[in-house]
């Protein structure tokens, strides 16, 4: 349509906005990629993932090359606001020097590192492949104890200090690297965010959280601690938020299972207690199978296990992927990438949760 | 009256509960709270599509056990109305109230 590309780098946002909605499907299209990529607006780049879902565009297909600023990252300051305020105001931009907001430098050392870490070991260009400009939000709401990825950008709140310590939430390298595979995931596999699909799209946020925290650290499997978020919570409720080789241990609230035989069956019914499908709580499970995955085969993960598991998610699952389809696709990727000794390995792990006979 | 907020899911997966007794509240703080939820108007919080857009959003029940009639909600970090948060926001600074984790 050229006659909407013309006008497209000129539309006022308000009416590409409204294209976005009313218009026709082409019309839709490009107003919501011009949304994307216009510099006037690229500070309300949260639109575009609203917008999206809105009109049941898969955000995966949907951004192409278009979303790529041509910078790596950038970090806001949500100043407190929340959710109407997203992203914020420009706290760091790329190639800028650190700041004197200690979280801010934080979310803009981890999302490069986890960027050096996809770039360096897969090759992969950003989170979509195309280089899409990671953008971060930082102290989110009041004193909020989450961070979670919007379909288009990072969020992190500062932590109440009942649950989360106050900055916890920025502080850990693995939690960052988890946030941001989030957005890998919706940009190959899309598993589906409920029950056992679920459960492995949290389990690949684990798995690439602690690969970009052991790259970073030029760290073997056999030193990793597998701790998710060592050191977030306050000290009273534990340690970390996840462990992945000793799963149900790393906190007082953890309900995490290490095998089928402890598999929690919730529903996901909206009830906070469900958790989608026990989403954060079946992941023990996949967790664990890395885990054990990756020790026994020794050496560094990213190089062995990790490559296996990143196949897996960008090449072989669906959306609706189950544990065992996880579990029978890795097995099939190590012996192609790989050899014998190498797939026997990540069966047996599978074996040791009870996923696989 | 009482309030109880249960916050679940999230990165940290917890289920983290938070309880407020008018009862146990100064006079004139009972009457803020009582405007509060009138702000809030629970009565018109929509429950959640039952599909998640954002990974690690929480998830929202909020009931308040009144002596006439009840009513409890759900919410996502994604669908909260703006004056839930102020509700929950001030729920969370009274010193009065009891928090556990589940
Ligand atoms: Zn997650």
């Amino acid at each position: 349509m050229p006659r909407f590309q013309c006008t497209c780098s000129i539309a006022p946002p308000d009416l590409l906005a409204w294209l976005a909605v009313e218009g026709d499907p082409t019309q839709r299209l490009a107003a919501v990629r011009a949304l994307a990529t216009s510099a006037a607006i690229r500070s309300q780049r949260a639109v575009v993932g609203h917008l999206s879902r809105r009109l049941n565009i898969n955000t995966g297909t949907m951004m192409g090359p278009e979303l790529a600023s041509g910078q790596r990252l950038s970090v806001y300051d949500n100043q407190k606001q929340g959710r109407p305020f997203l992203p914020g105001v420009l706290a760091r931009d790329w190639g800028q020097p650190p700041v004197a907001d200690v979280a801010v430098n934080q979310a803009y050392d981890g999302s490069n590192a986890t960027y050096e870490f996809y770039q360096d070991v897969f090759q992969r260009d950003s989170l979509d492949g195309k280089g899409l400009e990671l953008v971060s939000s930082v102290h989110y709401g009041v004193a909020f104890d989450n961070a979670f990825w919007d379909g288009s950008q990072m969020v992190y709140g500062d932590g109440s200090g009942r649950i989360f310590q106050v900055g916890g939430l920025t502080r850990s390298l693995d939690v960052i690297g988890h946030e941001l595979t989030h957005g890998v995931t919706e940009f190959t596999a899309g598993l589906v965010y409920s029950k056992q699909s679920g459960a492995l799209n949290e389990s690949f946020s684990d798995v690439f959280g602690i690969l970009v925290k052991q790259y970073s650290l030029k760290q073997a499997a056999s030193e990793s601690d597998w701790l998710i978020g060592e050191g977030t919570l306050v000290p009273s409720l534990g340690k970390a938020l996840r462990s992945m080789i000793n799963p149900g241990t790393a906190n007082s609230g953890d309900r995490q299972p290490g095998s089928m035989a402890g598999y929690v069956d919730l529903p996901d019914n909206n009830d906070p207690r469900n958790d989608n499908g026990g989403v954060h709580i079946n992941s023990g499970i996949p967790n664990r199978a890395f885990a054990l995955a990756a020790t026994a085969l020794g050496g560094n993960a990213w190089e062995t296990a990790g490559r296996i598991w990143y196949t897996v998610l960008t090449t072989q699952l669906s959306a609706n992927a189950q544990f065992i389809d996880a579990a029978n696709a890795t097995v099939e990727t190590a012996g192609k990438l790989f050899d014998s000794r190498v797939q026997d390995t990540v069966h047996n792990a599978w074996q040791q949760v009870g996923v696989l006979p | 009256m009482k309030v109880v907020i249960v916050r679940g899911g999230g990165v940290a997966g917890l289920t983290a509960r938070t309880e407020l007794d008018s009862g146990a509240l100064p006079k004139s703080a009972a009457k803020t709270l009582a405007g509060e939820l009138a702000r809030a108007n629970l009565d018109d919080v929509p429950e959640p599509p039952g599909t998640v857009s954002w990974p690690d959003a929480q998830l929202y029940e909020i009931s308040v056990e009144g002596r006439e009639r009840s009513i409890t909600v759900h919410f996502t970090d994604e669908s909260m109305p703006e004056n839930v948060r102020l509700l929950m926001a001030w729920v969370d600074s009274r010193p009065e109230r009891i928090e556990s984790i589940e």
